[in-house]
Formats: structure tokens, C-alpha cells, sequence
């Protein structure tokens, strides 16, 4: 059997008197959307800073491709095809958005950055300054690509590529997030929350994005609060409470899964449009 | 007691010691440390009103004849009111602004400040003589007198009551919310500019009071006492923690006693090199103070970075090229100073044009930047007079030697964030300083290199005015051009990606230490050139050629200019080198008038004057 | 104060218009000699530019009262930074007003200035240069600074012999001056048989000498060396005294200045020092100088200002004899002999070395906060 493309063992991470990821296990096949859902706190977005390297956790292990990660710096786990966006935006304020988008290709830059060990800083250095042809060309397809991502979006992003990204509207910032990581072509994609703060019909728009990118065979891990969304897109559900696994499987089920109305019920109500922040 | 001298030997007087100028170090920090937590400011100011504090007590002793409680009370009072006054004019308008701008914005308050002292002062030492009855209790073979016992008094004091404050007071209450988030603090109802007044008000009565005491205990006060006194404050909150009020406490005194022990280990003139050691060790191994509480991985940023939103200024081509060909044309009038003064500034565009690449475009604030003209200085200086190079090698050789060991030198500082970049570099900054002085075998230490040949190229010396500033002025346009076309590909955006924010630059892939270390050669490689050069024009330099002041004085450029603007970077070293050439007719009001200039220009134009690339 | 001003003022008004002005030929007969002076009017040196111009301001009015040449000069400020020198002195080369330079302050600024003049072929006069290679970088590079090489051996010698100090610790400044007099202590001192039992360098900005002096106290001296100026070497008088070391202490005549027993209070009585000139002193030079400036300053002058002063007498008699032009001063340098002077009694250059030989010194001892002769008896060790 072919291992799944991400497979999460017992992860556990501790902060100073609470365990916030509590042995969770997770696995995620090639070309699936798993969806991970839970109440505020519950322990998603630390869960996707163990998997992607930006924080390592205290037990348990995370493979890769195949790979064992655990504990991986996250630009080598970016290398490695992984790219997520963040649950606040982290877009590059002072970036114009083609740029923001180009910086999120960064690991498909190959002819500049050639992979000497000690003299590839160096070289690259050079070939910055030099440009010959194959830099060059390399750069113009980087640029064209950037401006089909970002054409995705409709004109949403493409007619402002060169305005600063402190510019755009707090949805448009989310999309940039998204067509930066994009730009990674990436294995598998990790979403945070990629809807927060956006209304009906924006939220509309970026699931109808995202069943896009599934039908096109991306592998997607998402964390989501809005149910209904979660529901239609989703292969499988994993449902997270204080830090641990409360229940795990299709989507349906997860759903009407008793603890999962608890879990819901204690915090707020299920499936409402606005996380409380 | 003969039993005491046998078991502890010295180590009990050094001990002693140790903890006596540790008061004092932790006397300044525990003030740092409170403006820190509150504004996330390091405030380069605290010296300067320490400074005043101690002018204010000798005023008011020697025309007053105020009895000691009546003298504090006067410092206290005038020393707060100056730290509102610093606040309320000189801060809080940049609110808002870049966080860059209020550290810039205490550094000419700084100049201000001092330069009053001087003026109204006369910058001749004066005795402060203390007013305890000198009763003195042997301790070791030395002894220790009621003026040490009261510094440690308040400094503990001061320590353990603003902990009380802050933990158990309203007030208190509403200063930790705004250390932890001032928006957040006043969406809460906090009012945060009473908080912030409230803060300074307290600082700078415990800065006063301590140039007040320290005053006493050396019974000698001068206006050029605050830089040292913030760099050591500095130094000891940064070991205690970055705004820990009663790590600071700790930090000054762990302060006192490393150097205290390096001193009776290596001798005095090792005394700073301990200091700074020990400040870029506690930076590597634990960067959140000793006494620091670990936090793990920095919360998401909701908005905002260190650099300010801007649109630069577009020059247009024609512009650059038209002032380019001016300058080229230049000295064909006859105005040698005005040439000399330009080949200055331009020499320090070498060091402002390395300083906007790694400040401003990869956001890693240099302090300790004119460390690379010494090492560019020293290299090419020793190349030509113990290997007989010539200027065309020597040069460029440097320029990578500055390179290689500049990269080598920031290592450490790579990994850190912020204002912990800020001050590792300045203390490897003093660090590089030190070493020259102490490395007598190279660098002929204190008495410096002397003889250092004059430019020449194919053998014929570059001796006219006209011939140097071309060269410079050739110099300075490649690296521009250089830099620019670095900028405009995919090394600009990366780095200015890790500048933005560094976590989301590395989850796509950056490896943000081989970019810092790439922008940090390059620039030492020019800055490194800049030294060279500038040594074999001097003929001599020394440990004291290339000092902190100058460090500062470039970030100010290079802030002045528009962190990470090319062409800033040449305008504000023009800038600054040729206002305090202008203000000359004004004498000793020079400095003034050149502080003044720059609090009002960061008022205005925090972003500066061609704005943040 | 207010006529310095105005000297500033119209200098540095003249020294703009000059950029464009073709250079015209001075006579000393008929015109004002300007002396361009390059030191710290701002910043950490700042005091010795202050003592500067309470001594030039004297030495012109008095040059003017007797007849002699009328002087004024230009104070630029350089804040005795290299960067800021070397602009001051192209400005002065390029200033045919200026017939001589005075200054800078430290070695540092001086001798980054010097291949300037040197080329301007316009006389550097560091009167406080006491760098060995400072007179190297030309011969247009002259001091009257008081040669460490005559001064350390005179110390030695008061340390060694006169006060029978047979163990000695020096603590020295650590920039060139203070490395240079500790050397040529060093040397001196073991020549004359003494044993040095410990040498300490200190920064500039240093206040703290508790530990350095532990380390010193442990090595058993029985006499300790100042190579300091008189604030730092007041500050540890202080510390001596707190730690309660006991050694008679001996320091360089860099410490005489009535700022010395100011900032030391009662802790620098019995230190031993020497000086260049004492108000004491009988010679008329010494005595017109002290008080003239009693008068006119209401304080007793320091070394600062005695140098200060000596150099300005020097000038306005190389213009008397020679003539006002660059070259007449240079040439008269070589040639000039016995200017009464009040650190040297009579100042002569040697022409290879262009420094000034046979300076006078007082052997001193601070008594009851008042510098006094020292009698001849030595301390109980
Ligand atoms: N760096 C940290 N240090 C200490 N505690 C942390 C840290 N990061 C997260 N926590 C805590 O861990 C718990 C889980 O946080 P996490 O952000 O993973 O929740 P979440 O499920 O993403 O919630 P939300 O839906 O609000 O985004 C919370 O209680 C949080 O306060
Ligand atoms: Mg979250």
C-alpha cells in the first residue's frame, strides 16, 4: 500500500501549563481534502506549526512524502513541496502582490539558485547580479506563472500586481495569502482558516475556489469554522477539543457525533458564519 | 577576619566590587527595562536625563544649598518632568508611525539634551560632593561607604516597588496591558497616553536619581557621562531581559561582577570585552534574559512590522543621472573644502549604502555597522604596511576580508529578531573595537597605525582633492548600481520578504540565515572598501577612528534617507555630513542645531525623506 | 567671550568668501595674522577646547598690548573626530587667510589632517600631539607638545630616587599618549633600578577602578604611577583612598589643574606630581601668565591653558621676526630660538625632529587641597 502523503503519529506539544496538541494522529492520502474543525483553543493552528516546521513537538513524529519531518526547519519542509497560509494573513506588507506571490515560488528558483554546498550563497549572488539568459527565462516563467494564480481570482488581484499588499482589503489579503502559497505548487497545501472575516458571498467565491483546486487533484488540509463549507468539500473530518481527538472520519458522521455537538455546544453554537475571535 | 582573607582571598574584594558598580549598571536598566516593557522602545535618551538628573542636584546643592532629601526631591521632580516632556513632545506624535522612529527619535533627543548640559554647564567636569556623612564598613581588605549601600538601596527599592505597581496597582494593571498590546489596551479603555506619560515620569525620576547618586560616588559629573551610561544600562536589562524590571536588577549586577572578575583575571583593558562577551553569550543561548520567562514561538502578528508603510519617491532616470553628471562635473570648480567635505560624505555612503541593505531592506538594525570600517581600515592598512601591497590590491582584499569576517563576526546575531539584532551587533560593534585595542602584536593597539601610504593607482599617488573624490565618487555609483540591480531581482524581494515577516518568508521556503548573511557580505564587502579607503587617506587610524558614534551616526543616514533606499542612503550621508559643515558659523550651537533638525525631520517624515523601498 | 564670538563670526565669513578669492600676499606690518585652530568645541573633549580659548583670548590681548603683530583666529569645531578634521583642514589650506594651523586636540583627528597640510604646505602646530609620529608625517608637522621621552624620565626619576618607591604599578590611559608615557616609564623607571610590579591600561570612558586596583594592591607595589588626566586621575584617588591602599601615588604632570583637587577632594592630598610651571615660580613669563589670567578668568590657569598660551606667544613672535606668510612661519620655525615660554622657560626647536626640547619641571605635592613645592622628604612606605 502506497503511505498516505502526510501521516501524523501522537503528536503532543505542552505549552507552560496546558497541553495544547494532545497525541493526535493524522493521515492525509494524496489528492484528498481532510478538513480539521474544533472550537477556539482547541489546538488546530498549533497542530499546523508542528506539521510545517514551525514549532517541533515535545512527542510523537510527522512524516512527509515518506520522509520523517519531525522537527524539520519549515523552509526545508517548504522544499519539500509543504505550503500553508496563516489564520491572521502574514502577507508581506511593503511586498507589491506579484512580488508576494514570486516569494512564495521561491523553492521552484533552480538556475539562480544553483545547489553548491558553501560557494551556492556566492554563485547566487553572482547570477543575481549578472543575469544571464537562463536566469532570465527563469524568472519570466516564474512571472507568468505568478499571473495565472493570481488570475484564479478573478480581477480580484491581477489588475492591482503591483500595488502594495498593505493596500488590499482585508479579503483580498486572505486570496494573496492563498495564491502566494499556491505559487509553491505545492504537495500538499495547509489552510488555516482561509475564510475568517469574510462575508457570504466572498466565503461563496473561496469555496468554490477551493472545490476547484481539489478537483484538481491538489491534496488540501484545512481548519475551518464554517460547517457548511467544511461539510461539502471535505473527504474526512477530524473534530479537536482541548487538544485532542474527539472524533475522526466522514464528514457526515463527525457531524452528528455526540461529543462533537458537546465540544460545540460548550463553546458556541455549532456552524455559526463568525468564529468568536 | 585573617581567616576570611585566607579562604576567600581577593575573590571576596572582587566580589564587593563587582556588586557595587552592578548597582549602578542596575540603577540604569531597571529604568530601561520599564520604558521598554511599556513602549518596546529602547531609549537611548535614559543617559541624558541621568545626566541632567545629576546636574539638576548640583545646581540645586551649589546655588540652593539644599540639604540631601530636599536635592532629590528637586531631581525627582525636574527629572520626571522632563521624561513627560521627552513623551509628550518628542514621542508621542510617532505614535503609529514606524517603530524605527521613536528609537531615532531618543537617540536626538539625546543630542539635545547633552548639548544643552554643555552649553548651559560648561563642558568641564564639575564635583558633586555627597551629602551622607562618609562613614565607611570594612569589608574584605576594602571598604564600602554609605553612598553604596544607599544606590543598592534604591535600587532595590525602586525594583521591588515598581514590581508592586505593576502587579498590584490600576495603574499598574493598565501599564502591563499596554506593554502587552496598545491597541488592544485602548480598545480596552485603557488610556494609554497617561499610561505612557505615567511610565516616563517614573523612569526618568529613577534615571535622574541615579546620575544624582552616581554623581556622588564619583564625585564628578560631566555632560559626556550619558552615552556610556546607556550602553551599560543597555547591556545589563538585555542580560536581565528585555523590559524585566527585576531582571534588570540582576542583569546589572551579573554585569558588575563579570567584569569585575575580568578585570582581576585578563586586567582592565579586557574589562568592556567581558561585558560585551557576556551580552552577545546570553543572546545566543538565552535570548529572553536570564531571568526571562521562555516564550516559545511569537504570536501571529495581527498587522504591521517594524518598517513603515510607504511609497517611496520615484526619481525619475533623468534625475539621478543629471545629479550623477553634477556631481562627476563637480570639481572642476574650484572649492577643494567643498570637495573634501563631499568626499566625506560620500566615504560614509560606503557605510550608510551596506547599513540600508542590511537595515533597511533585510529589517536587521545594525548598531555596531562602523566595525566594518575598522576591520576594512586595519586589513588594507596592514596589507600595505607589513606586506607591501599596493593600494589597488590592498583595497578590494580588504573588501573581502570585511566580508568574510563581518559574515563570520554577525553570525550569532542571524538567528535573533528585532531589537535583540539591534544590540547584538552593537555589542560585536565594541566587541571588534576592543579586540583592536587589546591585539597589540597586529594592531599596534592604542598607538594605531601610522604611515598608512597614500592612495595611488599604477603608481602614481592620488594626492589632488579632485583625483580622491572621483575615486569615491566612481566607488559609491557602482555599488549604487549594484545594489539597485540586486534589489530589482529575486535576492530584493527575498530579502525584503524576511524583513516583512520572517516566519512566513521561511514557510515558503526562504532560508532566511543565508539571505541575512548573503545582504551582510555584500554590504561589508562596500563598507569594508569604504575603510580602506578612508584609512590610506588618513595615514593613521586608531581603535577610536571608526567608534560607535559613528555606528549610530550611519543608521541615522541611512533612517534620514529611507531604510533601505539606495539613493536615501547617498542623500542622507550627504545630508549629515555636510549640516554640521553648515552650522559651523554656529560654534558650540552646532550639535544643537544639527539634533534639532534631525527630531524635527523624524517628526515629520518618519518614513524619510524618500521614503521606506 | 563676546569678542571670541565675533572672531568666529567674521572668520567664518571670511573663510566662505575665500573659496572663490585668489590668494593675496600678507605683510605682517600692515595686517591681522589668521591662526586657523582645528579642536573640540562640542562633545567629549569639549573642556579642552574651552581651555584653549581662555588662553588664546589672553596671549592675543597681551601680544596686541605690547605692540606685537595683531593676531585673531578661527576656531572650527571637529570634535576632535577624524572625519570632521580632515574637512577643517582642507578648509584651511584653501583659506589664504589662514598663515598657520593650530590643533587638532587628540592624535586620532591630528594625524588624519596631517597629509593635508602637508600637502597644503601649511605648518600642523599640535601643541598637545605627543603621538611619537606625529612630527613623521611632514615637515610641515611641528609640536611643542611636551615630549613624554623627557617627561617620563623626569617622573622616573622624582618616583625612583626622590621618593624611593622601589616596587612601582602603573595605571595608564590607554590611547597612544597614555601607552607611550607608560612605555617610556616603564623603560626609566628599570633603569634606575626600580621594579615594576604591574601595568594596567584603562578605556577613556572608564569611572570604575575598584578591581583594577585590587589586582594592583595584590602585586604589593610600594609606590603607584598615574599616567592619567586630571579628571580620571581624580576619580581614582578617590577609589585609592575607598579601598584604603596606602602607597604614595605619583602622576604625571597631565594631573595639575585646579580642577585635580576639585573633583579629588580630600583623597588627593599627598599625591606627588610635577608640573611645568607652578604660580610659585619667581620667572617673569610664569608670573606675568598666572596672573593675567587670575585677572581676567578669576582661576588659576592649568597645563591646558599654559600650553595653550605658550603656543600663541610662540606665533605672534614668528610673525614678529619672520613675517605672517605660510612659508616665512615655516621657515622661522627652524630657526626661531629662546621664546620665553611658560612651560619650557625657553622654547627652541630641533629642526630634524621639529619638537621642542627642555621642558621645566616643578616637583609637587598636594597638601592641604593646595598644590605645594615638595620639600625634599619622602613618604613612609
Ligand atoms: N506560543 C504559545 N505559547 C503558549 N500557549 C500557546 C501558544 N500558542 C498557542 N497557545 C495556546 O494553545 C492553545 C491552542 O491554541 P491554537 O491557536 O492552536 O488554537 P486554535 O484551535 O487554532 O484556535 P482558534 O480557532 O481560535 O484559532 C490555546 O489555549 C493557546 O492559548
Ligand atoms: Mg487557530
Amino acid at each position: 500500500m502506497v503511505p498516505p502523503l502526510l501521516q501524523v503519529r501522537g503528536v503532543t506539544r505542552r505549552f507552560a501549563g496546558l497541553v495544547a496538541v494532545n497525541a493526535i494522529d493524522l493521515d492525509v492520502a494524496e489528492g484528498e481534502l481532510v478538513s480539521v474543525i474544533g472550537p477556539n483553543g482547541a489546538g488546530k493552528s498549533t497542530l499546523f506549526n508542528l506539521i510545517s516546521g514551525l514549532d517541533r513537538p515535545n512527542v510523537g513524529t510527522v512524516h512527509f512524502a515518506g520522509q520523517d519531518v519531525t522537527g524539520l526547519r519549515p523552509e526545508r519542509l517548504a522544499a519539500l513541496g509543504l505550503a500553508r497560509t496563516f489564520q491572521h494573513g502574514r502577507v508581506f506588507g511593503n511586498l507589491s502582490v506579484i512580488d508576494n506571490v514570486l516569494v512564495g515560488a521561491h523553492v521552484r528558483l533552480r538556475c539562480v539558485r544553483p545547489a553548491v554546498p558553501l560557494l551556492g550563497p556566492l554563485i547566487e549572488l553572482g547570477l543575481a547580479a549578472w543575469r544571464p539568459a537562463a536566469v532570465r527565462a527563469e524568472e519570466q516563467s516564474l512571472r507568468a506563472d505568478a499571473e495565472a494564480i493570481l488570475a484564479l481570482f478573478g480581477d480580484r488581484l491581477l489588475p492591482r500586481r503591483d500595488q502594495p499588499a498593505y493596500s488590499l482589503s482585508y479579503a483580498n489579503r486572505r486570496r494573496l495569502e492563498i495564491a502566494r502559497a499556491l505559487a509553491l505548487h505545492p504537495r500538499l497545501l495547509l489552510m488555516d482558516e482561509p475564510t475568517a472575516g469574510m462575508n457570504e458571498s466572498e466565503t461563496a467565491e473561496m469555496q468554490v475556489l477551493i472545490g476547484r483546486l481539489k478537483a484538481s487533484g491538489q491534496t488540501l488540509l484545512l481548519i475551518e469554522h464554517k460547517l457548511e463549507m467544511v461539510m461539502r468539500l471535505s473527504d474526512r473530518v477530524l473534530a479537536m477539543d482541548d487538544g485532542q481527538r474527539i472524533a475522526e472520519g466522514l464528514p457526515g458522521r463527525v457531524r452528528n457525533d455526540p461529543a462533537v455537538i458537546e465540544a460545540y455546544l460548550g463553546h458556541h453554537a455549532l456552524g455559526s458564519a463568525e468564529p468568536v475571535a | 577576619m585573617m581567616i576570611n582573607q585566607l579562604a576567600f582571598g581577593p575573590w571576596l574584594d572582587y566580589t564587593v566590587n563587582g556588586l557595587i558598580i552592578g548597582n549602578i549598571y542596575a540603577l540604569l536598566a531597571v529604568g530601561l527595562a520599564l520604558i521598554f516593557g511599556v513602549a518596546n522602545l529602547i531609549n537611548f535618551a535614559h543617559g541624558s536625563v541621568y545626566t541632567v538628573g545629576a546636574y539638576l542636584g548640583w545646581a540645586s546643592i551649589t546655588y540652593l544649598h539644599t540639604p540631601l532629601p530636599v536635592t532629590l526631591v528637586i531631581v525627582i521632580t525636574g527629572s520626571a518632568l522632563l521624561g513627560v516632556a521627552i513623551e509628550r513632545v518628542g514621542l508621542r506624535a510617532l505614535h503609529g508611525s514606524s517603530r524605527i522612529a521613536p528609537l531615532l527619535a531618543t537617540i536626538g533627543i539625546s543630542l539635545v539634551l547633552d548639548q544643552l548640559v554643555q552649553l548651559f554647564c560648561s563642558p568641564d567636569p564639575r564635583a558633586l560632593a555627597s551629602q551622607l556623612p562618609d562613614l565607611r564598613i570594612q569589608i574584605g581588605r576594602g571598604t564600602i561607604g554609605t553612598l553604596d549601600l544607599l544606590i543598592a538601596g534604591v535600587g532595590l527599592v525602586s525594583a521591588t516597588g515598581l514590581y508592586g505597581f505593576l502587579r498590584y496597582t490600576k495603574l499598574g494593571w493598565a501599564v502591563r496591558a499596554t506593554a502587552q498590546d496598545q491597541d488592544a489596551a485602548r480598545q480596552m479603555g485603557v488610556d494609554t497616553d497617561r499610561v505612557n506619560v505615567t511610565v516616563f515620569a517614573i523612569a526618568s525620576a529613577l534615571g535622574g536619581v541615579s546620575g544624582l547618586l552616581v554623581g556622588m560616588y564619583y564625585n564628578s559629573i560631566d555632560p559626556n557621562m550619558s552615552f556610556d551610561a546607556t550602553l551599560k544600562g543597555v547591556v545589563a536589562m538585555m542580560i536581565g531581559g528585555l523590559g524585566n524590571v527585576p531582571g534588570a536588577l540582576g542583569g546589572g549586577l551579573l554585569l558588575g561582577l563579570t567584569e569585575s572578575y575580568g578585570i582581576a583575571l585578563f586586567g582592565s583593558s579586557y574589562r568592556n570585552l567581558f561585558a560585551f562577551a557576556l551580552l552577545i553569550l546570553i543572546l545566543v543561548a538565552a535570548p529572553n534574559g536570564l531571568f526571562g520567562r521562555r516564550r516559545d514561538l511569537p504570536p501571529e502578528p495581527m498587522t504591521g512590522t517594524f518598517i513603515a508603510r510607504s511609497r517611496p519617491l520615484r526619481l525619475p532616470r533623468a534625475l539621478v543621472a543629471g545629479v550623477v553628471l553634477a556631481a562627476a562635473l563637480l570639481p572642476l570648480l574650484p572649492a577643494p573644502y567643498l570637495l573634501q567635505t563631499l568626499t566625506t560624505a560620500l566615504l560614509s555612503a560606503l557605510l550608510a549604502l551596506s547599513l540600508t541593505l542590511v537595515a533597511g531592506t533585510v529589517g536587521q538594525i545594525s548598531l555596531g555597522h562602523a566595525a566594518l570600517l575598522a576591520i576594512g581600515g586595519y586589513a588594507s592598512g596592514l596589507l600595505a604596511l607589513d606586506c607591501g601591497l599596493p593600494f589597488v590590491w590592498s583595497v578590494p582584499l580588504a573588501g573581502v576580508i570585511t566580508a568574510l569576517l563581518g559574515t563570520l563576526l554577525v553570525f550569532p546575531a542571524l538567528r535573533m529578531q528585532g531589537h535583540y539584532v539591534s544590540i547584538a551587533t552593537l555589542g560585536i560593534g565594541e566587541i571588534v573595537t576592543l579586540v583592536i585595542l587589546n591585539w597589540t602584536g597586529l594592531t599596534q593597539g592604542a598607538m594605531g597605525l601610522t604611515g598608512i601610504p597614500a592612495p595611488a593607482i599604477g603608481g602614481i599617488e592620488l594626492t589632488s582633492v579632485r583625483s580622491v573624490y572621483w575615486l569615491v565618487l566612481v566607488l559609491v555609483v557602482a555599488i549604487a548600481l549594484l545594489q539597485t540591480r540586486l534589489l530589482s531581482g529575486h535576492l530584493g524581494r527575498t530579502w525584503r520578504a524576511i524583513r516583512e515577516d520572517e516566519v512566513a518568508a521561511r514557510s515558503y521556503g526562504v532560508a532566511a540565515n543565508r539571505y541575512k548573511a548573503l545582504a551582510f557580505g555584500f554590504g561589508a564587502f562596500g563598507a569594508g572598501v569604504g575603510g580602506a579607503i578612508t584609512a590610506h587617506l588618513y595615514s593613521y587610524i586608531d581603535y577610536r577612528t571608526f567608534d560607535t558614534t559613528l555606528s549610530i551616526l550611519a543608521l541615522t543616514m541611512v533612517i534620514l534617507g529611507g531604510l533601505g533606499n539606495v539613493a536615501g542612503a547617498v542623500l542622507g550621508s550627504v545630508l549629515l555630513v555636510s549640516l554640521p559643515e553648515l552650522f559651523r558659523a554656529a560654534a558650540e550651537y552646532r550639535m544643537l542645531a544639527y539634533g534639532l533638525v534631525l527630531l524635527v525631520l523624524i517628526r515629520y517624515r518618519p518614513q524619510g525623506l524618500l521614503g521606506t523601498v | 567671550m563676546v569678542s571670541r564670538r565675533q572672531f568666529i563670526v567674521m572668520g567664518a565669513a571670511a573663510s566662505s568668501a575665500a573659496l572663490f578669492r585668489r590668494p593675496t600676499a600678507l605683510r605682517a606690518a600692515d595686517a591681522t595674522i589668521t591662526i586657523g585652530v582645528s579642536g573640540p568645541q562640542t562633545g567629549p573633549n569639549a573642556q579642552h577646547g574651552a581651555q584653549w580659548v581662555a588662553a588664546f583670548d589672553l596671549a592675543i590681548e597681551q601680544i596686541a598690548a605690547q605692540g606685537g603683530p595683531h593676531l585673531r583666529y578661527v576656531f572650527e569645531d571637529s570634535q576632535s573626530e577624524p572625519r570632521q578634521s580632515v574637512s577643517i583642514a582642507q578648509k584651511f589650506v584653501n583659506d589664504p587667510d589662514i598663515a598657520i594651523e593650530v590643533g587638532d586636540f587628540s592624535s586620532t583627528a591630528s594625524m588624519a589632517a596631517s597629509p593635508i597640510y602637508q600637502r597644503g604646505k601649511l605648518v600642523q602646530f599640535g601643541m598637545t600631539n605627543s603621538h611619537p609620529d606625529f612630527t613623521k608625517g611632514g615637515d610641515y608637522m611641528w609640536s611643542s607638545s611636551i615630549s613624554q621621552a623627557e617627561e617620563q624620565p623626569n617622573l622616573a626619576d622624582f618616583a625612583v630616587n626622590g621618593l624611593g618607591l622601589k616596587k612601582l604599578a602603573v595605571l595608564h590611559l590607554n590611547t597612544d599618549w597614555g601607552n607611550t608615557s607608560k612605555t617610556l616609564f616603564v623603560q626609566a623607571a628599570q633603569a634606575l633600578g626600580a621594579e615594576i610590579v604591574a601595568v594596567e591600561g584603562f578605556l577613556p570612558a572608564e569611572r570604575d577602578f575598584r578591581s583594577t586596583l585590587v589586582r594592583i594592591r595584590d602585586t604589593n607595589p610600594t609606590g603607584l604611577i598615574l599616567e592619567a588626566y586630571y579628571a580620571d586621575a581624580a576619580v581614582i584617588a578617590r577609589q585609592v583612598h575607598d579601598l584604603g591602599l596606602k602607597q604614595p601615588i605619583a602622576a604625571v604632570s597631565s594631573v595639575y589643574s585646579p580642577k585635580f583637587i576639585e573633583l579629588g577632594g580630600d583623597a588627593v592630598n599627598g599625591i606627588y606630581t610635577q608640573s611645568n610651571f607652578f604660580p610659585d615660580d619667581p620667572r617673569p613669563e610664569v608670573q606675568a601668565f598666572v596672573r593675567a589670567f587670575q585677572t581676567r578668568y578669576g582661576r588659576q590657569p592649568d597645563g591646558f591653558n599654559a600650553t595653550a598660551y605658550d603656543t600663541f606667544i610662540l606665533i605672534g613672535e614668528l610673525v614678529r621676526q619672520f613675517g605672517g606668510t605660510r612659508e616665512a612661519i615655516r621657515d622661522g620655525l627652524t630657526k626661531i630660538k629662546n621664546v620665553p615660554s611658560v612651560v619650557y622657560g625657553k622654547i627652541s626647536f630641533d629642526p630634524d625632529t621639529r619638537r621642542v626640547a627642555g621642558a621645566r619641571y616643578e616637583r609637587l605635592l598636594v597638601k592641604d587641597s593646595q598644590f605645594t613645592l615638595w620639600d625634599g622628604s619622602r613618604p613612609a612606605i
